[in-house]
């Protein structure tokens, strides 16, 4: 469903990789979860698959699209909210969701259908033809959910999508991201919620300093239980332990000992 | 205090003007450059004075000139008064910020309060005294006007100021609620923009008229008997006689009293209204029309177009730049070619009509185009979602440039309608005059284009993180417009006696212009535009 091979990712007056040597296969049907510290490369790599950075070398392949020579192919089996819930803010929620359909050419009974159903499900009947500008930051993020599922895509990808929901609506979004992956979709999302990752994801990638670290199959019930103490281990490397990142680690395994 | 002076400071900071460093070339610069533009104006307003003064002295209206010019003063400075304390007072995204900070409702209100009298004394100042001083060269007046004229300014921007501040809360509930009638915002601007553009030719014909001969009143008596009668009933009146001391019996209770009461009043309106506006009004920001809409379904190209329109039919700003003077344009275009074709035609006969009507449409156009400049940047944080729409870059870009095509297609068409309906010109030499415009037009939305998708001058603050306003790159399209105007319509003035000639060489530069601005829009477009915020 997603193939990434070798990514290097550099920006233009960067003289280090942001994104380095990073391979990535996900699977039909799975929840991938992308895990990794602030700054570590979970964004950069979710632009570039998305088609918004160009990248430095190494091939994306969307439901076997390469991004780079079918851009439009690539990006018609893609769904993805991104993390600053940019929206055409002028639009109402239905306006921008009706773009987004006619781009991703949904035909009018399956977006009815669609509409309707996320509608009432991410609870927004009350607000769909109001102007997006006065949606609150969680309604923002509801109405980029509902505009990137109206396709209903192959490979649904999101950038931190719980940063500023409410528990309700967070449990709606992972309703929503198991159905689609029991649909035989496959859902990639990046989150700084381990706790989360670990209850919802098939599998899990941590990245650090743009090098892909380990990808842990959290099928296993025991790596679902020692996630939080791996992501701990490879983020804080003792290189670069500070006082507070020695402090955490104990705390951690303080916590793990106890179990 | 310190509160009420650091907010001040802030305030100044925001506008630029307070980031003054004594080590920083750049900031010297800028000082004589804002000098050099105040002393250009102060000029220029002195010249416009003595020709205004003069013009109505030599119909023996001098003192009625007076008036009306008080009049003028008073009407814009509440206008432009009541418009800053809309938009400091009550619109200004600090407000957010600011009452969240233990300030109370009475410092914040005392500072932005302080900073709109300190601008209000600026530019009340900067308009008038040219103006008295011009009217000192033009009329015999005692000592006594010397002294009185600081009174003058005092009144001017104490009565203007506090009816300003009474003003606000009620223009500013109704902008409130018509905010998002977009359409009815939109003609009643282009209406606006239209009638202040017509007076201010008439003005200006009257005055270019009086310059040639100066002997001559270019009002008929009709006219001045009119003027005569509706000055003495104009409140501005009691400015114009304080300062030459006429019925001063009447001119002292006149300013007085209104200055005290709008003192009153605006205190009046400190203690019981204002934070609570300001409450209403964050809230207000906020909120959104609801429109309750279809789901249409509509091909790719058609939605993009769309969703351009929408987008910049519900920006005032944008609207006001775009389709408020596209509208206005042909109008403008009719006014200004009929005077100007007038004096031309005065000086040099008919071979100048092309030139001028080349020119002036030019300009306008120019001014239009130069909206395309925002192409990307206008976007902000949305630009993300554009490019990860799975449509071709030529077809988003295709989509906007239709929009930009459309609107200038009309607005030239309806002004080739309007000069040859009105005689200005024939229709062979105005459907000429119309396809060298449109070409132009074309170009220069190209040229915009792309010098946006080059280096897009995204700020991504505020509303959306759109742009609120013009950027380098509207600077640019505009004076890559202006220069090519002038060089187009200068060729068809100058040489206008060869008229068939001129019209091909002006329309073989055209064409080099169009392939010029394909080919510097089309070169690595794609390459251009995918690296937009790497």
């Amino acid at each position: 469903m997603l193939e990434i091979e070798h990514l290097y990712k550099k920006y233009r007056n960067s003289e280090r990789f942001s994104v380095e040597d990073l391979s990535l296969t996900l699977e039909k049907g799975e929840i991938f979860g992308f895990l990794g510290q602030n700054g570590a490369g979970k964004s950069t790599t979710i632009k570039c698959l998305t088609g918004i950075y160009p990248f430095t070398s190494g091939t994306i392949r969307i439901c076997g699209y390469d991004i780079s020579k079918d851009p439009i192919l690539a990006k018609m089996n893609m769904g993805y909210v991104p993390d600053n819930h940019a929206v055409y803010e002028k639009l109402t929620g239905r306006e921008f969701v009706n773009y987004t359909a006619d781009i991703y050419k949904v035909n009018k009974r399956n977006r009815a259908e669609r509409f309707d159903k996320y509608v009432e499900q991410f609870k927004l009947t009350h607000a769909v033809d109001m102007q997006i500008k006065s949606y609150s930051h969680g309604m923002k993020q509801k109405i980029c959910v509902i505009a990137a599922l109206i396709h209903n895509p192959k490979l649904w990808v999101l950038d931190e999508p719980m940063m500023g929901l409410d528990h309700q609506s967070m449990i709606e979004i992972l309703k929503r991201m198991n159905e689609h992956c029991e649909e035989g979709n496959t859902v990639f999302f990046s989150s700084h919620n381990l706790d989360l990752v670990a209850k919802v994801c098939d599998r899990a990638a941590i990245i650090k300093d743009g090098k892909l670290q380990c990808v842990i199959d959290l099928k296993i019930p025991e790596n679902k239980k020692t996630l939080e103490e791996q992501f701990v281990k490879i983020t804080s490397s003792n290189d670069s332990k500070s006082e507070e990142d020695l402090a955490l680690e104990k705390l951690v395994k303080d916590k793990f000992e106890d179990r | 205090m310190n509160n009420i002076f650091t907010l001040l400071k802030l305030e100044i900071k925001d506008t630029g003007l307070g980031n003054f460093r004594v080590k920083d070339y750049k900031s010297w610069f800028k000082l004589v450059m804002y000098a050099g533009v105040v002393v250009a104006f102060f000029f220029f307003a002195l010249f416009a004075s003595k020709i205004y003064f003069s013009m109505f002295k030599t119909a023996g209206i001098a003192y009625e000139a007076l008036i009306i010019f008080f009049s003028v003063v008073f009407a814009l400075l509440t206008i432009t008064g009541t418009s800053g304390t809309i938009k400091v007072l009550y619109f200004k995204s600090d407000n957010e910020i600011l009452i969240r900070y233990p300030l109370t409702g009475n410092e914040i209100f005392t500072s932005k309060i302080l900073f709109l009298l300190i601008r209000q004394i600026i530019t009340t100042i900067l308009i008038l005294i040219p103006f008295l001083y011009g009217y000192t060269q033009i009329e015999t007046v005692n000592k006594a006007f010397m002294y009185r004229a600081p009174l003058v300014v005092i009144f001017m921007v104490l009565i203007t100021f506090c009816l300003s501040n009474v003003l606000a809360i009620p223009v500013m509930h109704l902008t409130n609620k018509i905010r998002n009638k977009f359409i009815l915002i939109i003609i009643s601007l282009a209406i606006i923009v239209m009638a202040l553009f017509a007076g201010y030719m008439m003005l200006f014909n009257k005055m270019v008229v009086y310059m040639k001969e100066q002997d001559f009143s270019v009002f008929d008596q009709e006219i001045v008997n009119k003027i005569e009668m509706a000055s003495r009933y104009l409140y501005p009146k009691a400015f114009a006689d304080l300062l030459t001391g006429e019925k001063l019996y009447m001119a002292y209770p006149f300013l007085l009293i209104p200055t005290g009461v709008g003192i009153a009043l605006t205190f009046l309106i400190v203690e019981t209204l204002y934070f609570k506006t300001l409450l209403i009004n964050v809230e207000i920001e906020g909120s959104a029309f609801k429109r309750k809409t279809r789901n249409t379904v509509r091909p790719v190209f058609f939605t993009l177009l769309n969703k351009e329109f929408i987008q910049v039919f519900r920006s005032v700003n944008y609207s006001f730049q775009y389709f408020v003077l596209a509208c206005a344009m042909p109008g403008m275009v009719f006014f200004s070619n009929s005077i100007v074709q007038t004096l031309a035609r005065q000086q040099s006969g008919e071979r100048m009509t092309f030139g001028v009507t080349l020119l002036v449409m030019m300009v306008f156009t120019t001014i239009i185009t130069s909206f395309a400049a925002t192409t990307v940047s206008r976007e902000g944080h949305s630009f993300y979602l554009t490019k990860t729409a799975p449509v071709k870059i030529r077809l988003q870009l295709f989509a906007k440039f239709t929009m930009y095509f459309i609107v200038s297609f009309l607005a030239n068409s309806i002004s080739l309608v309007v000069i040859a309906g009105a005689k200005q010109m024939s229709v062979n030499y105005a459907l000429i005059t119309f396809v060298i415009v449109q070409l132009n037009s074309i170009s220069l939305t190209l040229i915009a284009m792309r010098t946006d998708i080059d280096k897009p001058a995204f700020n991504l603050v505020g509303d959306g993180g759109e742009i609120q306003n013009n950027n380098v790159n509207t600077t640019r399209a505009v004076t890559t417009g202006m220069l090519v105007s002038l060089l187009l319509g200068m060729l068809g003035m100058i040489f206008g006696a060869q008229l068939k000639l001129i019209i091909l060489v002006i329309f073989s530069l055209t064409m080099l212009g169009f392939i010029y601005a394909i080919l510097r829009y089309e070169i690595n477009l794609r390459k251009k535009y995918y690296s937009i915020n790497n």
